[in-house]
């Protein structure tokens, strides 16, 4: 058993622990980081990839849609290396409710959102392939934004303040002794080894686990009401810019680019098990006729993959009111020492991926003050490690590197652009990880063949650099292929289906992959 | 003189054109883009598992029953066109017999069972306590010799015991300055004898006596006895492993059977999609393709289908999951469970791959109540329903075996 010690443990690895991490740490105290598996791999990254302008808050909540158009300003500036400055558009179509456009003028002003109303001639030059039956449009500051990338930079800031990142780090239970947290204990996934961290605080940032979490402390239920959001990615760029429409916000109203794709989002259903997120082909479908809508012709287009992402939604009507001062719009702070008599946690939830730091800020500014210690928040003042050009990303960025580098380094994964040195680089500094793991910083499958090619190459690599035996690549293959299905067939036809029969000839066919014998060893 | 029109470039395409053409049909063949042996192993899969592994392939087709393909092509349909495929290439390409499966070792180090394979993999064939050094080129991205070695040792042989392998990797150079290269780059730079001797030289400080070498399959694409060469270098037997596409054993036998469908008088016209055609009281007369600038008719008495699957376009799914043939719009086979097409069982096979046209003895598509759609079309190749060619290994024995009926069912009705 390994024992250690932070002035604070921070639950849950995507966006919102990643930024109260990097948040404590810039302040100056000692944290801890523990994640059940990889960063991001649960809601921070089942999202559609819109850096919001506030545009779509701006009738609903203007107060909302202020936070989200400073935070946009911020965002693009720390972490330049993960958003893509797209820019966005809302339009409204004939047989919109016009009147809808006549409020949002309204609340973007009083939200002091930056926009402009644009010619519809104006917006076919710049979207070719949007509705022709666009009457009205405003231009705003949107951007696409990966989650992934953003999660990353904000750990790579936390840990250059001295955070310890726990990935595959399970919380297992609480010590508590007289109303007041002593420790967190763990496991260690990949290595099955307990933990303990001795900490008088707790945040928790788990999102749709948080209710799983709080119960471990002994909490009075935390509700929460997990969301399920389907999104299906297209292999082509069918927009330049983020295209919502400009209507009462609803399900599957935008379109924003992302790296070589577009992406669809979103449906919202509720769930029971943020674990179980089926696909139904219904909700697919749902997401098809959406896209008909803005961009006629969807339908034709190839999709490439379908995911779905569990909303964080926490009804709870022990949230006291004094709290609310604290509170980003749409997030809320469970403060347990009032609400169930035991200090030294905190639990977050809701919000959205945009104001990832100011929730952080907020949720710690809390923590600041239960223990009496006020410092003040910094994050916005400082750019993440690799964004410190303040260069934004170009969806062209691997290209130069690729033709600078073509002489000397094989490409393994071509419709990503990834070479073998950023493949056996990643590698070396991952513990144990997994080719989704890999998969999550460098891309590599996530292009149209989505891994026919690619996976066989980088389970070789695994094998041939010596850190994997040939057992164990075998499995890390077969985990891959599986978890490249569970998004690839329910949207399963057109080309797609015909790169799977592509795929199958190769992996089946020739290679016999299905017939490999059996693996000892288990990759998580 | 009668006319055919052959519409697809892959095994069954070439073996129907070229035999069409042997017996005197001015045979027409049609194809799309550059047809499918390219993306295969260059090996004549019969059947594979059925689904346990099957030692006597030829004796399994004559087990089939409905709906697989070979219950109605029939033993003797796919023995003569195994038969037709062997005297063409000679033992120069291909060797091995439709009676007996062997085991030989894919680019990941699993065993494949295969009937009749190039003889530059001959040696590859699986036995107890063998020991083979598995070679890896630093410049090819496609085969990792460590992952091979390392799977093939922990496997158990179907007649028992392991094989002892060694990984090693050779720096080659295909082209000057070139750090990723093709697998289709080192078969082209392995035609030249200086490079054979480079590749010669490289490894041979890595050699021990007793041993087997087993390479990826780039050992020169024109000349065939590249492989003799190093084995007679080297004094050990040596052995091609299959690539994923491009496939240059698969070009190879492409080759070959182009220049026989030349040579047997067949017109090629590439690069054109069949996008209509014109029938009448039950029977074809003509296609029409998207040549550049309009659409162009092409006539005949007799027409063979053997576009291909899914992977070729020749059926599609829509957003709808609504499945089409694209060319002729012929009625589907195994459409009955048509909202378990496609399961999020990713180990399974999946049933959609198994949807395709249904066919009377004489290749000829039928509908669901077996009547034929159209008395002068045959339908050859992994288009029919009723088989998963990649996951059972039955491609070309089912290719070869349709086409041969196909030809046979042509040649009784021009009588």
């Amino acid at each position: 058993m390994r024992r250690m010690t932070a002035d604070v443990v921070v639950i849950g690895g995507g966006s919102t622990g990643s930024g109260i991490v990097r948040d404590c740490a810039m302040r100056g105290f000692s944290a801890v980081l523990v994640e059940r598996g990889d960063l991001a791999h649960g809601t921070s990254a089942r999202y559609h990839g819109l850096l919001h302008s506030g545009g779509r808050y701006v009738v609903s909540d203007p107060e909302s849609a202020h936070e989200c158009a400073l935070e946009n300003d911020i965002i693009q500036r720390i972490h330049a290396d993960a958003v893509e400055a797209t820019g966005g558009f809302f339009i409204a179509m004939a047989g919109d409710d016009l009147d809808y456009a006549d409020r949002w003028v309204v609340g973007a002003a009083q939200a002091h959102l930056p926009f402009q109303e644009i010619s519809v001639a104006e917006l076919f030059r710049r979207e070719p392939r949007i509705n022709r039956q666009a009457v009205r449009v405003m231009e705003v500051k949107d951007a696409s934004v990966d989650g992934w990338q953003m999660t990353w930079g904000a750990v790579r800031s936390a840990q250059r303040y001295g955070a310890e990142i726990l990935t595959y780090t399970e919380v297992t239970g609480f010590e508590i002794s007289q109303g007041q947290l002593t420790a967190v204990r763990c496991l260690d996934r990949k290595t099955d080894q307990d933990l303990i961290i001795d900490t008088p605080f707790v945040i928790n940032a788990s999102g749709p686990w948080a209710g799983q979490i709080s119960a471990l402390a002994g909490c009075q239920p935390v509700e929460v009401v997990p969301g399920r959001g389907v999104m299906v990615a297209m292999a082509h760029r069918l927009v330049n810019s983020a295209c919502n429409r400009l209507i009462k916000p609803g399900d599957g109203d935008l379109v924003v680019p992302a790296h070589t794709v577009c992406i669809i989002g979103t449906t919202d259903v509720k769930v029971d098990d943020p674990d179980d997120l089926a696909m139904p082909r219904q909700e697919v479908q749902q997401m098809l006729d959406a896209g008909e809508i803005l961009v006629p012709g969807f339908r034709q287009a190839r999709a490439m993959r379908a995911w779905a992402g569990a909303r964080p939604l926490v009804k709870d009507s022990r949230v006291s009111s004094s709290d609310t001062r604290h509170m980003s719009r749409g997030m809320s702070i469970l403060d347990h020492q009032s609400r169930d008599g035991i200090s030294g946690i905190l639990t977050i939830s809701g919000g959205k991926l945009t104001t990832y730091r100011l929730m952080a800020k907020n949720i710690v500014d809390v923590m600041c003050e239960q223990l009496n210690d006020p410092r003040p928040c910094v994050t916005d003042r400082e750019a993440v490690p690799g964004s410190e050009s303040g260069r934004t990303y170009t969806v062209t960025h691997r290209l130069a590197d690729r033709q600078a580098d073509r002489l000397r380094d094989p490409v393994i994964c071509e419709c990503e652009l990834m070479s073998r040195q950023m493949f056996l680089d990643l590698l070396e500094a991952i513990a144990e990880p997994s080719l989704d793991d890999l998969r999550r910083q460098l891309r590599l499958g996530m292009g149209p063949c989505q891994g026919g090619f690619c996976s066989l190459r980088a389970t070789g690599l695994t094998c041939q650099s010596g850190h994997f035996s040939a057992d164990k690549a075998t499995a890390a293959l077969r985990l891959f292929l599986k978890n490249r299905w569970i998004g690839l067939w329910p949207v399963l036809y057109g080309d797609q289906l015909r790169q799977a029969a592509l795929d199958n000839w190769i992996m089946a066919g020739t290679l016999n992959v299905e017939r490999l014998p059996q693996s000892e060893e288990v990759v998580l | 003189m009668s006319r055919a029109i052959v519409i697809g470039a892959g095994l069954g395409g070439l073996a129907s054109a070229s035999n069409l053409a042997r017996q005197g049909l001015d045979t027409t063949l049609i194809s799309q883009g550059l047809g499918g042996l390219q993306l295969g192993a260059g090996t004549v899969d019969i059947l594979g598992y059925d689904p346990e592994p099957v030692a006597d392939p030829l004796a399994a087709v004559g087990r089939a029953s409905a709906p697989h393909p070979y219950s109605v092509i029939g033993p003797e349909a796919v023995r003569a066109g195994v038969e037709w495929l062997r005297q063409l290439l000679g033992p120069e390409l291909l060797v091995g017999q439709e009676q007996a499966n062997v085991w030989l070792p894919t680019a990941v180090g699993a065993l494949r069972p295969t009937a009749l394979f190039q003889p530059s993999m001959a040696a590859g064939q699986a036995r107890a306590e063998a020991e083979w050094l598995i070679v890896g080129l630093s410049r090819l991205k496609d085969f990792s010799p460590a992952l091979v070695a390392g799977n093939l040792n922990r496997t158990d042989l179907p007649t028992g015991g392991r094989l002892r392998c060694r990984p090693v990797v050779v720096d080659l150079e295909a082209r000057p300055g070139e750090a990723d290269s093709s697998g289709l780059t080192f078969a082209r730079a392995l035609d030249r004898r200086e490079v054979q001797d480079r590749l010669i030289a490289a490894l041979r400080p890595e050699l021990r006596p007793g041993q087997s070498v087993g390479l990826p399959a780039v050992l020169g694409l024109n000349d065939h006895s590249v492989h003799q060469r190093l084995s007679e270098a080297w004094e050990a037997p040596v052995f091609e492993i299959p690539l994923p596409p491009p496939s240059v054993p698969g070009m190879r036998l492409n080759q070959a059977l182009t220049a026989e469908a030349r040579a047997a008088g067949v017109r090629f016209v590439n690069g054109s999609s069949v996008i209509g055609f014109e029938a009448a009281d039950g029977r074809l007369s003509q296609v029409v393709t998207d040549a550049a600038g309009h659409p162009r008719p092409y006539s005949a008495d007799v027409f063979v289908y053997a576009p291909g699957g899914f992977e070729s376009g020749a059926l599609t799914m829509d957003s709808y999951y609504q499945i089409k043939e694209t060319v002729f719009d012929l009625p589907l086979h195994g459409l009955d469970d048509i909202e378990n097409l496609i399961t999020g069982d990713h180990a399974a096979p999946q049933p959609v791959f198994a949807v395709g046209l249904g066919v009377d003895a004489g290749m000829r598509p039928v509908d669901s109540a077996g009547a034929v759609v159209y008395e002068n079309l045959h339908a050859v190749g992994s288009i029919l329903a009723g088989a998963i060619p990649w996951h059972e290994k039955s491609g070309e024995g089912i290719a070869l075996g349709s086409a041969w009926a196909a030809v046979q069912a042509i040649q009784e009705e021009l009588k």
